[in-house]
């Protein structure tokens, strides 16, 4: 019994990063039907600006989580300014556009090593002590703060989404971008500020996750690969899909590894994703924005 | 030729089509009209197996083929073209009627891959047909083009002998004039002689009426997924019931 | 005029052949070089592959380094366990891997463009796991798997200059077969089904029969071209088919230009010259070639020979429009 709880504990947290990122996935699709290959880098990338701001240079913890966030922000925006929008003016095939996000995050993955480094960087803890006991069993704490803090962010984004007006005029330029053109909403606009929100909640991943795995070049990658695992177990394009999708994944994979072998957790999550896709591609909740099956 | 029998198609809640029955004779051509929306094109979909009917029957020369795959139905003989223009827009003229030509063709991978001599005789075959079939329409000094180059008009007859590539015993024309200029319009009646003379029945979906009423045998009215009315050209014309459809609608 | 341009165009093929041919001679036979040559052969046999799969029958697959896998570690074994000449164990471990291929595409046939890659990435990081953890560790896993280098039947192809003249018959072969496959009516139907899906079905073309031939050709390809590496290298790590491999077979077949005999040619090269000449950036190699990947697509989608395909037909208007001109006056 103490290793379940222990195990879906490490699980939830694991899965909350994967909801992270698929609901970066998710948000992206459907507000511009693409699929991105850089979510992963950016939390490695979002790891290691919190690590820079914290440890380096001794911010206060919440604020090197805002800057983070702001700067992945930032570079999530440009990235759909600077790459995307001037490749779909072009009217490419879709493959260069996911080749280009493949290249943006080869750019990131060897750009992190060239500016950190190769190491795996040890991110310091968050709290003062590095064990609480939670029913009876010790955990990290950090592994608490990674499910909570992710459950505020997915909170703060539904809310976000549906209360605020930017929130609103982003749900309608994703849902119909004719019509909220006619509306006088700017579609270009809010599709990079979809891709903004989207690595602004990759890299807040990395930060949680860094006291737990530690931060290195290639965190992320593997991370992000997963993560589409979590995305279309939620319906690819359902926000809360994703998240529900991630935590699943995070539980199924450190269960598995747990009580089975740690050796099969990545071949059961990618079996998933390949059952999931040939089987029930619209995801648990029957997804009805998915356009690819 | 072809009978459907209480077709209903339904999506979700919506009654797209809603128990239509028609009869289409073999060496006639028949109209089917109606306002936009009314189900025409849906209809179509459900004949060539691109839907499976929710409820009714089709039969296509004595066979049932309700849920037959499109390219089985294509197969035992019925081709059709599209109401949006359809076709390979990145290959040639001339490789658009090949593809066209597709089932009739015996030669399988294997024998494509180690060129067999089976398969260099398929193909002088197919070379020789396709020019036959560009002369048809007047196409013959475009085969080299890409068909996403060609004239809207240029590209429905395209689709069309696409279609009779195949040689079909029935061939599906979803407004097959939408598009093309007066000139091509007029001389499009001609062309249907021709077709119905390479014993090839039509069942037609058009909007122009005078084509409609100048060419067809027989005609159906479509309303809201329902059979509104028919009978030859000049009985539907003349329907009060037809007549309200087409005014209120939004024709 | 047609038979024209089918004479330039085999003339064409018979020079570069002859400069396929001659390329050790300019290398001079450095051994190192030859090596990078080699590798270029299996490579335009990989891109050719996916040639066929993604350019001609418009199915992506982001996870072919699985057959790259398959095809090497397939024949390995089989050379290894049963005793089969390793020639007949590459022909073999090819055509098992494409067998899986098309195992693969029946339920993968009803999948789009994301969600095939997605799908295809998943079937690639499995095939990597059972590569790293194989049942009995038949695999090595993560020591790598060891195999004495190619021979046939007694021709031993020890020096990189002799593997090299076994590559380029290898990538004549398949480059012919690709052509026979493209330039017939099982072609047509993949092109058909790539520009049109809906009506590559109403005009009789069975779509999942088709795509299926297109996955069991491409994995046939890819899986030679890992089992010649095999051939070459002896020796192979799980790390090999991360999925950066199969972008790397992608990126080659769109840098060429897709669709065509020379495309995935000139992609294979310039992207292996290009990769070898960015090792002098030591541990910035990838991110350089991140940056040129990056600008290249930004630059000229549609690859080199896209690029070369807008160029003469800009050229020839502008001609035209002189002639006009000249015309007019």
């Amino acid at each position: 019994m103490k290793l379940f709880i222990q195990l879906t504990i490490t699980g939830l947290a694991l899965g909350s990063i994967y909801s992270l990122i698929a609901m970066g996935y998710s948000l992206i699709y459907k507000a511009s039907g693409l699929m991105t290959f850089v979510q992963g880098d950016i939390l490695t990338i979002g790891a290691f600006l919190g690590l820079t701001f914290y440890r380096f240079l001794g911010l206060p913890y919440i604020v090197s989580v805002i800057l983070t966030m702001l700067i992945a922000f930032l570079i999530g925006f440009l990235l759909e300014k600077g790459v995307i929008r001037r490749l779909l003016n072009r009217n490419v095939m879709a493959i260069y556009i996911v080749l280009a996000t493949i290249a943006v995050s080869y750019i990131f993955q060897n750009g992190a090593q060239a500016i950190w480094s190769s190491k795996v960087e040890y991110f310091p803890s968050v709290f003062g002590t590095d064990s609480v006991t939670v029913l009876g069993v010790s955990v990290q704490p950090e592994s608490l703060l990674c499910v909570g803090a992710s459950l505020i962010c997915m909170i703060l984004l539904h809310f976000f989404m549906t209360r605020t007006r930017v929130g609103t005029s982003m749900r309608a330029a994703a849902m119909d971008p004719m019509a909220a053109e006619s509306c006088g909403i700017n579609v270009s606009l809010n599709t990079g500020l979809t891709w903004g929100i989207a690595s602004g909640i990759a890299a807040i991943g990395g930060i949680f996750i860094g006291p737990m795995y530690g931060v290195y070049v290639t965190l992320g990658s593997k991370l992000g690969t997963k993560g589409f695992a979590g995305a279309v177990m939620g319906g690819y394009g359902n926000m809360y899909g994703a998240m529900v999708g991630g935590l699943v994944l995070g539980l199924v994979e450190t269960l598995v590894a747990g009580y089975i072998s740690s050796d099969f957790k990545n071949l059961f999550a990618y079996i998933i994703l390949i059952l999931f896709l040939f089987v029930k591609p619209t995801g648990i909740f029957n997804e009805t924005a998915v356009n690819d099956v | 030729m072809l009978k459907t029998d209480g077709v209903t198609i339904r999506f979700g809640g919506l009654v797209a089509v809603n128990k239509v029955s028609i009869h289409v004779r073999k060496g006639q051509i028949t109209g089917l009209i109606g306002p936009n929306g009314a189900g025409k094109t849906t209809f179509f979909n459900c004949i060539s197996g691109v839907y499976k009917p929710s409820e009714g029957h089709v039969i296509f020369d004595g066979k049932e083929i309700e849920g037959m795959r499109p390219h089985k139905i294509n197969e035992i003989g019925m081709a059709r073209t599209y109401q949006v223009i359809n076709l390979f827009r990145k290959m040639t003229v001339q490789e658009n009627i090949m593809v066209g030509m597709h089932t009739r063709l015996k030669s399988n991978f294997w024998s494509d891959m180690l060129r067999l001599p089976k398969q260099r005789r398929e193909e002088k075959f197919v070379r020789e047909e396709t020019e036959k079939w560009m002369e048809f329409v007047g196409l013959q000094d475009m085969a080299d083009q890409q068909a996403g180059s060609l004239s809207y008009g240029k590209q429905r007859l395209l689709e069309i002998v696409r279609g009779l590539a195949s040689d079909p015993k029935l061939l599906l024309l979803d407004e097959p004039v939408a598009g093309m200029n007066s000139k091509e319009k007029e001389e499009f009646d001609a062309l249907l002689r021709r077709i119905l003379d390479l014993d090839v029945t039509i069942l037609m979906i058009e909007h122009d009426m005078k084509l409609v009423m100048g060419v067809c045998d027989y005609v159906y009215c479509l309303e809201h997924g329902t059979l509104l009315a028919q009978g030859v050209p000049e009985e539907v014309q003349n329907n009060p019931d037809v007549i309200a459809a087409y005014l209120g609608g939004d024709e | 005029m047609n038979n024209l341009i089918k004479s330039k165009k085999l003339l064409g093929c018979l020079i570069a052949i002859v400069i396929a041919f001659l390329v050790p001679t300019f290398l001079g036979g450095a051994s190192y070089l030859c090596l990078i040559a080699c590798f270029v052969t299996i490579y335009v046999i990989g891109a050719s592959g996916l040639d066929v799969l993604f350019g001609y029958s418009g199915q992506i697959s982001m996870g072919h380094a699985a057959f790259y896998a398959i095809g090497g570690y397939g024949a390995g074994l089989l050379n290894k366990y049963l005793g089969i000449p390793m020639i007949l164990a590459m022909i073999l471990a090819a055509a098992i891997a494409a067998l899986i291929g098309a195992l693969l595409a029946f339920p993968a046939s009803k999948l789009k463009f994301h969600f095939l890659s997605l799908a295809t990435i998943a079937f690639g990081e499995i095939v990597y796991q059972i590569v790293c953890h194989s049942p009995n560790r038949i695999t090595g896993d993560f020591n790598g798997f060891f195999s004495s280098k190619l021979d046939i039947f007694g021709l031993k192809l020890d020096t990189n200059v002799k593997f090299y003249y076994f590559g380029v018959i290898c990538v004549i072969l398949f480059l012919v077969i690709k052509q026979m496959i493209v330039k017939s009516g099982t072609g047509r139907a993949f092109v058909a089904i790539r520009e049109n899906t809906q009506a590559a079905e109403g005009m009789g073309v069975n779509v999942r029969k088709y795509k299926i031939i297109a996955f069991a050709v491409s994995a046939f390809f890819v899986a030679f071209a890992g089992a010649m590496y095999l051939g070459l290298v002896g020796y192979l790590h799980p790390d090999m088919y991360l999925q950066k491999q199969s972008v790397l077979f992608v990126t080659m077949m769109l840098f060429g230009g897709s669709a065509s005999l020379a495309g995935p040619i000139i992609g294979a090269v310039s992207i292996e010259v290009l990769l070898e000449g960015l090792r002098t950036f030591e541990e910035y190699q990838m991110l350089m070639y991140g940056v040129l990947l990056l600008i290249v697509i930004i630059a000229m989608p549609g690859g080199i020979v896209g690029a070369g395909r807008d160029i003469k037909s800009r050229f020839l208007r502008r001609k035209a429009l002189k002639q006009a001109g000249k015309e007019g006056q």
